[in-house]
């Protein structure tokens, strides 16, 4: 066993392997950037070193500088965790040639995966099956549509050094596919130094179903059942579970053994993860790609199964054998993952990066009917930076069935608090609670088919509803009571026991009474009563308690008149009025929100990469305005009416803001 | 014996409806409230002692002898705010446009006369359309009366303005006179001299909303501290701003229990200023975590947002904050800066609210705009107020003190009661490589010299112990222990006596 390692990359993963490795009695060092400095990675690891600037060309993707910090440190292993250099061949190389022991496959395997052309042949040499498409590269636009018209509509355009959903664009025609490989060309280009490209056959209501693997340098191979990752959005999985709701005993084997086979082919000594896309309706599937390296969503995998898959990788890494059999992996229960991400998913789930003000998780461990694992690599405080990828927590549940796995999800989420930027806390509860999820029929057009609109938030339920008028009628009880505690007074308060209020609640209003006591508040709502119970003092964001007897977590923020308030999918302010300032209020007609449809307005900060219009030019709706690039991904804005282009606040090379008015129409 | 109280009764009932229903419904129309209905909000429930009900106006002329509504088109009185006393005018836009005349003017004065005598706030809440026309000089009288007694209460008693409607020439300059001055957007607007006049004078072609809406005093004249979306936010947010306020110069700012920990720490200050010295961070943020429960009354949120200013509570004591808000023109002291922070310090010096200031400044904003406009004179407000303020001051410099806004922001220099600084302060005439290009002007030609010396200048001053070496920080303190740190010195400041020379009055840069 290793003494030392050291861990080429950032945030959570590198974190998490700090864990394990401190478990397993080896020492860790990290490498970072200027922007990791401070991170909570930096802090838990027993060494650390600087190397270079925040971009990652400049630092983690820099091969010299990790073997440099091995040879200071002596460091005799590298985990490169995922992204970055975990499937870098040459690196991989490199740190053999270095005589530093790489913790992953070994160089050759990588090559043979590395490459999404070069994999499927070796996969279909293997006897995997796969989709069709055309797997060599393509030159221009011209060629790629006449490509995409012989393997019919729709097709995926992918990056060939493509990876983490960046450089995938979906065309349903030939007009999308002249708009979409040009993009993809160019996301490719920033983004893996390599602009190569192929065309494949879209399959309709497919869902992403994934094999993991595991070998060692003996020959041993053995599979770790599967996980599905079909919620997903711009090709970016959000939601991961073990293991899947669509696979039978029978199917299950036939894909371990195909994922099995193909690692066989390659030589295949250690965690990886064989891809497949499968179809919903006859279970039939295909050979994706295979992932070299752990997976974002390897904690699932590890619930249902009791395996630490980072101790398996050191361990086959420093030569032993797998003291695992095929038989010794079971399935027990079933996890749930969701990647808290820092995006607002009501802007089309665009990244909104910026300092994180508050962040808190449920605790880890067992819960009532579930247990809670969170991973994760910052800390309140600490800033979710534009120069990686802006996730900022894992949170798994796990329980005895999917439904105990879905609920428990719900009720962690219910007890995290993500403050200061845009998050999906809402949208992954609304997820939760969604019916279709809820059954299992799910496909990786499942967000786009169930959100069509994009996510706007959930209406309350009626349990929400009085929920919702139960805490926001405590806290403005509470606050109201102290506020008459003030000195200076002309007589003392005279002793409220109830006071009575109305929430206005998504436009409804619902009359609240309230009498604080000393566990929390009896109410009545709607003519009901009800029972709260909790020790929320103002100031905190979270409110957790019971209501008539049932726990809940609520995220609260005090504002003019009223209170923003989320619970699971629900989110939005609910108007907190005494019951004589209602009825006033009640008589004030309402006012029209500003008209803004006459502007274009940047949804995130970024780089304006062109500007398709000129001043004095008349738009049609949906036209391309102009291109902003943020996170390396390029976002198109368009018109959302027909106008006249009347002033122009920025031009290509500008850097924006979020909610900057870009162009305004006439 | 009955029917006279009866009689009473039914008097009253005439009196409260003021111009009737049919214009109450009107007012409702427009989206405003009744001025009953607005003192009704304001006050704590059943409260309201309304006086002089059935004071009716004196005219003659223009047939106004039969055209007599008791109350006159304003409502006055006396109620309490969370308990505490507070005197108020409520003009009644149902009653003659809410327009002024001697006998209304007089009704105000008594109200005004009463704050002063028994040491309590006074809100009065504009729905009006001007002089009442019909009376001639007795209604100029009057709002002279008016205005006498505003500049006679000015740092005696807090007075509070609330514009719910029109208010526009000599209306206009009794709010002018007070505290502060908040207005309600889309219904209310204040100008001189209106749209028509405008037009008349000078061919200029304006809307009310262009000319004297609350969009235009919040964010550009800076002649209202604040803009609300309706009647019943901005009633609510005056009982708050009252809650922070004492009712004299005589008295303490009133004080309350506090949900929160005065000993808190909060780690997440450590991070809050960037790595990158030239990368912004909201200042605000600062503020919400010091202060009681996250609970900040900022004033003047729209205009000269390069400085915040505004109420909070610490351990249950109010405190005025003022702070360089570093997310807007890097937190640079400008002339619409200056003049807003200078009136806010004032006013906290007048009634006794201890004075928190946060700094982070990279000086004063150079250019021929604000040079042309007095910067020098505007600058000089603010210092002046600072270092005449007798109450306690407690400053935490964050980043930057550069140059003359160093000594500007409540400096030990300017009677600074406790002065810290976090570790990342840094105090000096001005940025390193300014200082650089004007001390090695001769090396100017050898960038790789002028990044040594910058280096050397940083290495120098881009910190607080040079400061802190001569005793004009008190401390340098970690940023997650602020809260605990300010809460402490203003405890050791609670009875501070300091007294400045007598004289008859100052006499600021104006």
């Amino acid at each position: 066993m290793f003494s030392k390692i050291l861990i080429a990359n950032r945030g959570e993963i590198a974190c998490r392997i700090i864990k394990t490795a401190r478990r397993l009695g080896v020492k860790t060092v990290v490498v970072y950037s200027d922007a990791d400095a401070d991170s909570l990675a930096v802090q838990m690891a027993d060494e650390a070193v600087h190397i270079g600037p925040s971009p990652a060309a400049q630092s983690y993707l820099v091969a010299d500088k990790i073997v440099a910090a091995c040879r200071q440190t002596g460091a005799e292993a590298v985990h490169p965790g995922f992204g970055f250099l975990s499937e870098k061949e040459a690196f991989a190389q490199r740190l053999l040639d270095e005589k530093i022991v790489f913790i992953g496959p070994n160089p050759p395997a990588i090559a043979a995966m590395g490459d999404k052309i070069e994999s499927k042949r070796t996969a279909a040499a293997a006897g995997v099956s796969t989709v069709p498409g055309y797997l060599g590269e393509i030159a221009d636009i011209a060629e790629a549509v006449r490509i995409a018209e012989e393997i019919g509509f729709p097709v995926m355009i992918k990056a060939s050094a493509g990876g983490g959903g960046k450089g995938i664009r979906v065309a349903w025609n030939q007009a999308e596919v002249e708009e979409g490989f040009p993009l993809v060309q160019n996301e490719a280009r920033n983004s893996f130094g390599d602009d190569r490209t192929f065309i494949e056959k879209f399959i309709v209501n497919p869902r992403h179903i994934e094999i993991q693997v595991l070998g060692d340098k003996h020959g041993n191979l053995i599979h770790l059942n599967e996980r599905e990752c079909s919620i997903q959005r711009r090709n970016q999985k959000v939601i991961e579970e073990a293991p899947s709701p669509l696979l039978d005993p029978e199917t299950r084997a036939k894909m371990g053994a195909q994922a099995l086979a193909l690692a066989r082919a390659v030589g295949y000594d250690s965690a990886g993860t064989v891809e497949f896309v499968a179809s919903g309706v006859d279970k039939s599937f295909y050979f994706l790609e295979m992932n070299t390296r752990l997976q974002v969503e390897h904690p699932v995998t590890e619930l249902i199964t009791g395996i630490d898959l980072v101790e398996q990788m050191i361990r086959v890494a420093a030569g032993e054998r797998l003291a695992l059999t095929q038989a010794d992996i079971g399935i027990n229960g079933w996890a749930m993952e969701a990647r808290l991400y820092a995006e607002d998913p009501y802007r089309n789930f665009l990244p909104s990066i910026g300092r994180l003000r508050r962040f808190s998780t449920p605790r880890e461990g067992a819960h009532d009917g579930f247990s809670v694992r969170v991973d994760t690599g910052v800390r309140a405080g600490d800033e979710i930076s534009m120069f990686y990828d802006p996730m900022i927590a894992k949170l798994c549940a796990h329980g005895p069935t999917r439904s105990a796995a879905i609920a428990g999800m719900g009720r962690a989420l219910e007890e995290t608090v993500v403050d200061g930027i845009g998050h999906n806390v809402g949208f992954i509860a609304a997820v939760m609670d969604e019916r279709r999820f809820q059954s299992g029929d799910i496909t990786t057009g499942y967000i786009k088919e169930q959100f069509p609109g994009g996510f706007v938030g959930m209406p309350a339920s009626p349990t929400q509803r009085a929920l919702i008028a139960a805490v926001t009628a405590f806290a403005e009880a509470l606050l109201s009571a102290r506020a008459e505690k003030t000195s200076d007074r002309l007589a003392p308060p005279r002793a409220k026991s109830c006071r009575d209020y109305v929430a206005t609640i998504e436009r409804v209003q619902v009359p609240v009474k309230v009498c604080l006591n000393e566990a929390g508040a009896d109410l009545t709502i709607d003519g009901r009563n009800h029972r709260l119970e909790t020790d929320w003092r103002p100031g905190a964001m979270l409110v957790t308690g019971r209501m008539d007897g049932a726990p809940f977590g609520l995220e609260l923020k005090r504002r003019p008149l009223a209170y923003y308030v989320r619970h699971r999918g629900f989110a939005g302010e609910v108007m907190m009025l005494a019951a004589r300032a209602a009825t006033l209020y009640a008589r004030l007609p309402e006012r029209a929100p500003a008209d803004t449809a006459k502007q274009v307005i940047s949804p995130m900060p970024g780089l304006v990469v062109s500007m398709e219009v000129a001043v004095g030019q008349d738009v049609k709706a949906g036209q391309t305005i102009c291109v902003i690039e943020a996170m390396k991904m390029q976002n198109i804005l368009r018109a959302e009416r027909d106008g006249k282009v009347k002033t122009l606040s920025a031009r290509a090379g500008d850097s924006v803001a979020a909610d900057q008015v870009l162009v305004e129409f006439a | 014996m009955q029917h006279i109280l009866d009689e009473l009764e039914a008097r009253r009932a005439g009196a409260r409806l003021g111009g009737g229903e049919k214009r109450i419904e009107a007012q409702h129309a427009k989206g405003k409230l009744s001025a009953r209905e607005r003192i009704d909000l304001l006050l704590d429930e059943g409260s309201f002692e309304e006086y002089d009900m059935f004071v009716e106006h004196r005219c003659v002329d223009f047939g106004m002898a039969d055209n007599r509504v008791p109350g006159d088109g304003v409502v006055t009185g006396w109620g309490t705010i969370n308990g505490r006393l507070v005197y108020v005018f409520s003009k009644d836009f149902t009653v003659f446009g809410g327009s002024l005349s001697g006998a209304h003017a007089s009704k105000i004065v008594k109200i005004q006369d009463m704050a002063l005598k028994n040491g309590a706030p006074v809100i009065g809440i504009f729905d009006a359309g001007g002089a009442r026309i019909q009376e001639g000089v007795e209604s100029l009288a009057g709002y002279a009366d008016i205005f006498m007694r505003n500049i006679l209460a000015s740092g005696v008693v807090p007075q509070i303005s609330v514009i719910m409607g029109p208010c526009a020439g000599g209306d206009v300059y009794s709010p002018a006179m007070t505290d502060f001055i908040f207005m309600v957007r889309d219904t209310s607007y204040m100008y001189v001299t209106g749209p028509d006049v405008v037009k008349t004078v000078t061919n200029e072609v304006v809307t009310h909303e262009e000319l004297g809406g609350a969009r235009v005093h919040a964010q550009k004249s800076g002649v209202v501290d604040g803009a609300f979306a309706n009647d019943v936010e901005a009633l609510a947010q005056i009982r708050r701003l009252i809650d922070f306020l004492p009712g004299s110069n005589r008295a303490k700012p009133p004080t309350r229990p506090s949900f929160d920990d005065p000993e808190r720490l909060d780690y997440t200050l450590d991070s809050l200023v960037p790595t990158n010295p030239n990368q912004p961070y909201d200042m605000k943020e600062l503020i919400e975590t010091v202060a009681d429960e996250g609970d900040f009354f900022e004033i003047g949120a729209n205009f000269g947002k390069n400085i915040l200013i505004g109420f909070g509570r610490i351990d249950g004591e109010p405190v005025g904050f003022v702070a360089n808000q570093p997310m807007t023109l890097a937190g640079v002291l400008d002339i619409d800066a200056s003049r807003k922070a200078a009136r806010f310090v004032r006013f906290c010096d007048c009634f006794n609210i201890p004075i928190v200031t946060f700094v982070d400044v990279p000086g004063f904003l150079p250019g021929t705009r604000q040079e042309y406009g007095g910067l020098i004179k505007h600058g000089a407000k603010l210092l002046f107020a600072y270092g005449e303020a007798t109450v306690p001051k407690v400053t935490v410099i964050t980043r930057k003190a550069y140059g003359g806004a160093y000594d500007v922001m409540s400096s030990k220099h300017l009677r600074g009661d406790v002065n810290y600084a976090w570790p990342t302060a840094e105090i000096a005439v001005m940025g390193p490589k300014g200082a650089v290009e004007i001390i090695f002007r001769g090396e100017m030609d050898d960038p790789e010299k002028i990044a040594q010396r910058t280096k050397e200048y940083q290495d120098r001053f881009a910190n607080p112990f040079v400061a802190a070496a001569r005793g004009y920080l008190d401390d340098v303190i970690m940023p997650h222990g602020t809260r605990r740190r300010i809460a402490r010195a203003l405890k050791t400041l609670r009875s501070k006596q300091l007294q400045n020379p007598w004289k008859k009055h100052d006499n600021i840069p104006l």
